[in-house]
Parts: structure tokens; C-alpha cells; sequence
């Protein structure tokens, strides 16, 4: 065996001192992040949930994305569309040389089949499918889509992350995609369900042209840990097991904002809260009790009691918050009544006979229940017969879509970029909400092209939106989100992204 | 003997058998659509129907339960809704953390109460027989939950003692895995010790009681042997019999234990399975359960014959 000699251990452990010092960025660096859950697919074309929408952003792309200002910008495009001047053709020059993870290059084949099959399966590539006539590879790197009519929602509905229009390499299309592909700045290297999903740098990422933000690839890795307890979530974000924490309860605010080892994000507005009501069948069918409904509810209250501190709600009417282009103030006069004595005399009015109102919810989301429990003591004040449904997620997913079970359900949307990606706005969605004025200026919504015009038509959505009680928006609340001190480059978001991650020494 | 085994053995089948079609029914009892779940919160109902046609949930009941049976004589537990992989696989990857949980809680359990409990028995009514009783109220009175939510923000997030939840990174190793099951077996344990401690007490007090520890005693035993030998080799059987159950009941899923510390073993399979509506992976955890319950049991009676050689199969 041969012999370390003293002087050379000593010039291999300076040499081994000096590569380290010398190279302090080669240090791996991996961000940790809790999710709410397991994703149910890694393949977002399948699913509306935001946990899908969070983790396969960072390997899966679209041909476009939204900016910081929710304005349409190309992600795998090379430029914006150019739009014919009915708006029915859409030519979308794509970007060359993007690599998808298993080495294949991205033309207009790969595209094609992708719309096609989103078309085909996804839930918001179904809403538009009627509209469009073909899908075809007009060059190597070109594609145009031609529709049968003009439906300027489309741009947003191929930006948009949820039920998303991703581009995967064609071979791999079928119902069912057997091993994701994409062309992210991250790929797949290990998943042990309910465990973590390992992602690892993609070396031949190619970087968006175009007003998409740069996706830097700082961490070597990022792990998605699925932690389904919202206080676990805490615990491992304060003890710095987690980088950054999804989905926090309120009451743990202050509890983060004392440490010295993390920093609440407070994401606002998040969303809104809506009471889903039922136009199909039953109660609600007649307007007058719809009306009752919304005359009773004490937003103020419902809102306190669901989330317990002002930090996490606003009391807010108007579909969009300040600062949004579809803001308006139309039709708000009928938000926040709280008029007990109004609503009895529409029951009166109505002739209600005392058929018991159905409220649906759940406790998974425990705002929910509350909102809705402060919602039965108002409206029985006015006279309603209450029959509150506590069930859990599963049901509620369940019983929804039978229009003989319930009156009003309970849920919340995050604010979407774009009206029409919200589906309860429309007379084929599960609520059925049909009017001859709103379905026609829906019509000519999903049409036009000129924003200002658009601003305006959604500013008299919302005035019907009121006066039918098409749906109820409780009003608008913030979400709590948690990243560890030392992180950087990562914001509050509904779908927070961590391709620009930093952790500071 | 063999004649023993195998009637064992047939019972064993007819409770796997009625385990299974209990738990067939009560499933699909339960209101939920695995599809509408899996979809989200967008998905039309048209989606929906299109989904649980593509994973077979349109078929008959009778006809899904024909194929689960004649899959599950083949050893074939079906196929996870959700996970989209062989529910045996499912479950054998959750197996380790589960197992482990156990044992180490059972040993915490054990090397804490069986000496307090034969101590308490043998000094009874003195200050430590008092105390461990009042601690065996306490430990058995606090959800574990509580428990773990208090070791977790005390012992793992503020003093650093301990990983807070879950099971190891991609890179983890065996023993950096068994690092994140001490907090919760600690946990577990208290509250199985206690149940331990009563009847490792009751039952040394019982035959400390006898005509034959007392002839021993006249016979000019040391104190040590009385009780460890005669005193303890007799009030083994009931102590077997809780330690058995108490093992079958924690490897079928320390279900909050494993929910607090994010563990991926078969208490938050099954918890996960029933909130996503996991059909199959439900059934396959509740005729595992069973089987290994009946198999505990089975090697409880077993141990029997070894502790106590007057009892005859």
C-alpha cells in the first residue's frame, strides 16, 4: 500500500481548500418547497387545480404566458400572433432551437398534435373547441388556427397554466401521457408519490423571447414536498426544513412574522369567494328569491367570521380589484345590503312557500363553512328555510353536477386573468346562468377584439351579474404564503414560481 | 399442530373474504367521485363522465366487484385511481415507514412501561406506584395529536432536535430515514405505554397475589427472582395479548401520528385514498389490515404456547 507522505496530504488538503474557495457558486443548491397536496397529474392539460398548475410550470410550457402585468407575452412563441383582421385566423411563429427533456426538437408538428389533443381533452381547451375549425403546421416553425368565429378569450386560454394548452414532443400524445415531457427550465429526475418531486436543472433550456420573465435556472434542484397539514406546513417552514411553504393559515402570521428564520408573504388579492347558485333547477330558479338571497347576506360579518383579521379579506363588490383593467363599479349598489326587512318582503313577494334552501359546502376549506354558517342565521332571519350540507370535498365535487341536489354551492376562484376563463359566467357551465341580455353581451364579449370596447362590455356583465344574481361574490381575501429568510427571487403568487430562486449565503 | 395452522388458516380466508366485500360496499356506499377530484375544480361534468368511463367507474357494481374478487385470489389488488400503479406496489412502498413507526414505538413503549408496571405492582400504593399511574392516565388521556404538535414546534422547530415532518429527501439514506421516525415514535409510544404500564400492573399485581409466590418466597427466593421469574413468566400472557394487538393496530396505520409528521406510510395512504376517493387502494389497505390482523393474532396464540406450556391447541 503506498504511503501518504505528510507534505503531500498537506498540498492535497490546500489544493482542496483552494478549489473551495475559489468556487463558493459551484455550492448545490436545492429549494425546498411544501405544497398543499400531491399533485393529481403532471400533466396540466388534465387538471384546474392550482397545485398542478405550481409544479408543472417549471417543466412543462405553453406558447404563451402572462407578465407581471397579466398582458399575453410569448413563452415557446417567437412574437405575438399575427390576427387577421376579422380576428378568426391566428398565425403563431414559434420559437427554434427549444429541446424538449428527452433531446427532440420543437417544430410545428409537435404543436399542432398539442392544441389538437388540448382541444380534445382539457376542460378549457373543450370551451373554445367548437370555435375552432383547424389546427395546422403552416411551416417548420409556424402554426396557424383558424376559428369559425372570433373569440378574443383565446390568447389568454394558451397563456393560462390551469387545464393549460402545454406543448409536449408528438410522439408521446395519446388520452393518457405515460412520462411527461416538456420544454421547461427543469425536468423530472425522481418522484416518490406523497414524498417529493425532484426536479433538476434543464442544460439545454432555451430562455423565452419577448417580455416572458427570464427563467434564470438558480437552483440546481427544486423538491415539491406534498405536506397536506397546514400546520406541518408551518413548522417545517419556521425549523427551515422548507424553502418557501404554499397555503398557510392566517392565524400563523403573526408566528412567522416573529421569526427570525422566515417571512410571511401576503398574497393580495388572492381571491374571491362565491356562493354558485343553482339556475337549472329548484329554488333559485326564480329571481325575485335569488334577489332575497343577495338582499340578506351580511358580507361584513360572513367575511369576519371566515377569515377572523381585516389583513385577509375586503369587503370588495366589484368582480375585479382595484387596480385591474376589468374593475367597475357596475351594479355594486346591490352588494353588502344586509336588509333583513328587504329580503322578507321579495320572499313575500315571491310567494315562498317555505322549500328549504340547500347550501352545499364542505370543511376542507374551513372559510367555507364559516361563511356559510353566518350566511343560515341572516337568511332564516329573513324568513328562508335553511338546510345547511356539510359534506366533505369529494361530495360536494360530486353532488354539484346533480342540479336536483342543491340550491347554492359554496367555492372560490382565484382573480383570472381574463373574465371568460371563468366558467360560471357562462349559460353551459354547471350553474346553467342563462339571460337573454348577458348571454348576448357575452357573445360580443368573446368577440371583440379592442379592449376598451371589452372593459366596457364586462362592466355591463357585471351591472346583469348584480341585478339576475347570476352568482354571488362574497368579496375578495388574501392568501398567506411563507418563504425562509435567506430566500430570494421568488414572490406571493398564486402560482409561485422558483426558476429565479436564490438562497443568500 | 398442523391441523391448528390450518384451521387457522381457513378462518383467516373467510375474514380477508368478508373484510374485502365489506369493504367493496362501504366504498361505493360512500358519496364522491374520485373523477370530479382528480379533474379539479373547473372540470365540466361532461369531463367528468368521459373520466370515469376511462378508469371503469361506469361499470355495473356487481361486475366491478366480480373482477376485484377474481383479481385479489390472483394476489391482483387492482390498480390505484390515482396514483395510476399497482395497489400492491402502492402499499409496499409504504410499508417500510409504517413498520418501523411501529416496532420503535412498541419498543419505546415496552422499555418504558413494562419495568415501571412491574415496579408499580411490586411496590403498590408507594409514591412511584402512585405517579406512574397518574402518568399513565395522562399519557393515555392526550391525543397523540396534541402530543405531536407539541414535540414538533418544541423539540424539532425550536430547539432543532428533531426533523419536523416527513421521511428524507431523493438522497436520504436508512438511517437519516429512521431519524425522521424517532419525534413520531415517541410520540406513539407514550400513548401505548400507558396502555402497557395498566396492564403490566394489573396483571404482576395479580399473581403477586398467588399461593405460589408466596410458597416461593417461604422457600428463601431472593425478592429478584420471585418476581422476575415466577411473578413475570406468568403475567406474560396478558401483556403478550395487548402488546400483540397494540402492533397489529399500529402497523395497520398510526393514522394521525403519520398525518402530523407527514410520513408517507399506510395511515396517510389510507387517509389520502379516502379524501381522493381511491377505490382501490382503500380495499387493498383494509384487506391488508386484516390479514395482518388475524396474523398477529395468530402468533399471539402462538407466543402463548411458548409462555405458558398448560395451554394445548
Amino acid at each position: 500500500m503506498p504511503r501518504f507522505s505528510s507534505s503531500r496530504a498537506l498540498g492535497l488538503s490546500a489544493l482542496a481548500i483552494a478549489s473551495a474557495l475559489a468556487s463558493p457558486l459551484a455550492a448545490q443548491t436545492t429549494v425546498d418547497v411544501a405544497i398543499v397536496g400531491e399533485p393529481d397529474t403532471f400533466d396540466p392539460m388534465m387538471s384546474t387545480k392550482d397545485v398542478v398548475s405550481i409544479v408543472t410550470q417549471h417543466f412543462v410550457e405553453t406558447l404563451y404566458t402572462f407578465d407581471d402585468s397579466w398582458s399575453v407575452v410569448p413563452l415557446l412563441a417567437a412574437d405575438m400572433p399575427q390576427i387577421s383582421e376579422d380576428g378568426t385566423v391566428y398565425t403563431i411563429p414559434l420559437r427554434e432551437g427549444v429541446t424538449f427533456h428527452d433531446g427532440s426538437s420543437m417544430d410545428s408538428a409537435d404543436v399542432v398534435a398539442s392544441v389538437k389533443r388540448w382541444l380534445d381533452v382539457a376542460t378549457r381547451g373543450r370551451s373554445v373547441a367548437d370555435k375552432v375549425q383547424s389546427v395546422e403546421a403552416t411551416g417548420p416553425h409556424e402554426v396557424t388556427i383558424t376559428l369559425s368565429e372570433a373569440y378574443s378569450p383565446l390568447m389568454s386560454l394558451l397563456a393560462f397554466s390551469n387545464s393549460a394548452a402545454a406543448i409536449y414532443p408528438e410522439e408521446i400524445l395519446g388520452d393518457e401521457i405515460e412520462q411527461v415531457v416538456g420544454t421547461g427550465p427543469y425536468k423530472i429526475e425522481e418522484h416518490a408519490p406523497d414524498q417529493y418531486l425532484q426536479l433538476v436543472r434543464f442544460d439545454d433550456y432555451s430562455q423565452p423571447v419577448g417580455g416572458a420573465e427570464v427563467r434564470e435556472q438558480s437552483p440546481d434542484e427544486i423538491r415539491f414536498v406534498p405536506v397536506p397539514d397546514p400546520n406541518t406546513r408551518v413548522e417545517g417552514l419556521l425549523s427551515g426544513q422548507f424553502d418557501f411553504a404554499d397555503g398557510l393559515p392566517a392565524e400563523s402570521y403573526d408566528r412567522i412574522a416573529e421569526s427570525s428564520t422566515a417571512e410571511p408573504l401576503l398574497l393580495e388579492p388572492f381571491g374571491w369567494p362565491v356562493f354558485a347558485i343553482n339556475h337549472k333547477d329548484g329554488l333559485l330558479t326564480d329571481k325575485t328569491i335569488r334577489q332575497a338571497v343577495q338582499a340578506a347576506l351580511p358580507i361584513d360579518d360572513m367575511l369576519f367570521a371566515a377569515f377572523g383579521d381585516d389583513k385577509f379579506f375586503l369587503v370588495d363588490g366589484p368582480m375585479y380589484p382595484e387596480g385591474w383593467a376589468w374593475r367597475s363599479e357596475a351594479g355594486t349598489e346591490n352588494y353588502n345590503q344586509n336588509d333583513t326587512e328587504k329580503a322578507a318582503s321579495l320572499l313575500q313577494e315571491a310567494g315562498y312557500d317555505g322549500t328549504p334552501l340547500r347550501i352545499l359546502t364542505s370543511r376542507q376549506y374551513e372559510f367555507h363553512f364559516k361563511m356559510a354558517e353566518v350566511a343560515k342565521m341572516a337568511l332564516e332571519a329573513a324568513g328562508f328555510n335553511v338546510d345547511m350540507m356539510v359534506v366533505d370535498w369529494a361530495t360536494l365535487g360530486q353532488q354539484r353536477d346533480d342540479p336536483a341536489a342543491w340550491d347554492i354551492y359554496i367555492t372560490h376562484s382565484p382573480f383570472l386573468p381574463e373574465p371568460a376563463l371563468t366558467s360560471l359566467y357562462f349559460a353551459d357551465s354547471r350553474l346553467g346562468w342563462s339571460n337573454e341580455e348577458k348571454d348576448a353581451l357575452m357573445k360580443e364579449f368573446t368577440t371583440e377584439t379592442d379592449p376598451a370596447k371589452r372593459q366596457e362590455l364586462f362592466s355591463e356583465i357585471q351591472r346583469v351579474l348584480f341585478d339576475d344574481v347570476g352568482f354571488i361574490k362574497i368579496g375578495g381575501f388574501n392568501a398567506l404564503q411563507g418563504k425562509a429568510s435567506d430566500l430570494e427571487g421568488v414572490t406571493a403568487s398564486a402560482w409561485p414560481s422558483f426558476w429565479n430562486a436564490e438562497i443568500q449565503q | 399442530m398442523p391441523r391448528y395452522l390450518l384451521r387457522r388458516f381457513v378462518g383467516m380466508i373467510v375474514v380477508i373474504f368478508l373484510v374485502l366485500t365489506i369493504a367493496f360496499v362501504i366504498v361505493r356506499l360512500a358519496p364522491g367521485d374520485p373523477a370530479a377530484l382528480m379533474l379539479g375544480p373547473d372540470a365540466t361534468p361532461q369531463d367528468v363522465t368521459e373520466l370515469r368511463e376511462r378508469l371503469g367507474l361506469d361499470r355495473p357494481i356487481f361486475v366491478q366487484y366480480v373482477a376485484f374478487v377474481a383479481g385479489a385470489v390472483q394476489g391482483n389488488l387492482g390498480e390505484s385511481l390515482f396514483f395510476n400503479a399497482p395497489v400492491t406496489a402502492v402499499l409496499a412502498a409504504r410499508a417500510e415507514p409504517t413498520i418501523f413507526l411501529a416496532l420503535f414505538s412498541l419498543l419505546f413503549a415496552l422499555v418504558i412501561a413494562t419495568p415501571i408496571g412491574i415496579y408499580a405492582a411490586y411496590r403498590r400504593g408507594s409514591t412511584l406506584d402512585q405517579t406512574s399511574i397518574t402518568s399513565a392516565m395522562l399519557a393515555a388521556s392526550v391525543p397523540s395529536f396534541l402530543t405531536g404538535l407539541i414535540f414538533q414546534r418544541y423539540l424539532a422547530t425550536e430547539l432543532g432536535w428533531f426533523p419536523v415532518s416527513g421521511y428524507g429527501g431523493p438522497d436520504a439514506g436508512f438511517f437519516e430515514r429512521m431519524r425522521h421516525l424517532v419525534l413520531p415514535s415517541i410520540v406513539l409510544g407514550i400513548v401505548n405505554s400507558a396502555l402497557i404500564l395498566r396492564f403490566t400492573r394489573a396483571s404482576m399485581l395479580d399473581i403477586l397475589g398467588e399461593d405460589y409466590v408466596r410458597t416461593a418466597r417461604a422457600k428463601g427466593m431472593t425478592e429478584r427472582r420471585v418476581v422476575l421469574r415466577h411473578a413475570l413468566k406468568n403475567a406474560g400472557i396478558p401483556i403478550i395479548t395487548v402488546v400483540g394487538l397494540t402492533f397489529a393496530l399500529l402497523v395497520s396505520g398510526a393514522v394521525v401520528t403519520e398525518r402530523v409528521f407527514n410520513l408517507p406510510g399506510l395511515g396517510n395512504l389510507v387517509v389520502n385514498a379516502v379524501l381522493r376517493r381511491d377505490y382501490p387502494v382503500i380495499q387493498g389497505t383494509l384487506i391488508v389490515v386484516a390479514a395482518l390482523y388475524v396474523l398477529v393474532n395468530l402468533a399471539t396464540d402462538l407466543l402463548y404456547l411458548a409462555v405458558d406450556k398448560r395451554v394445548k391447541v
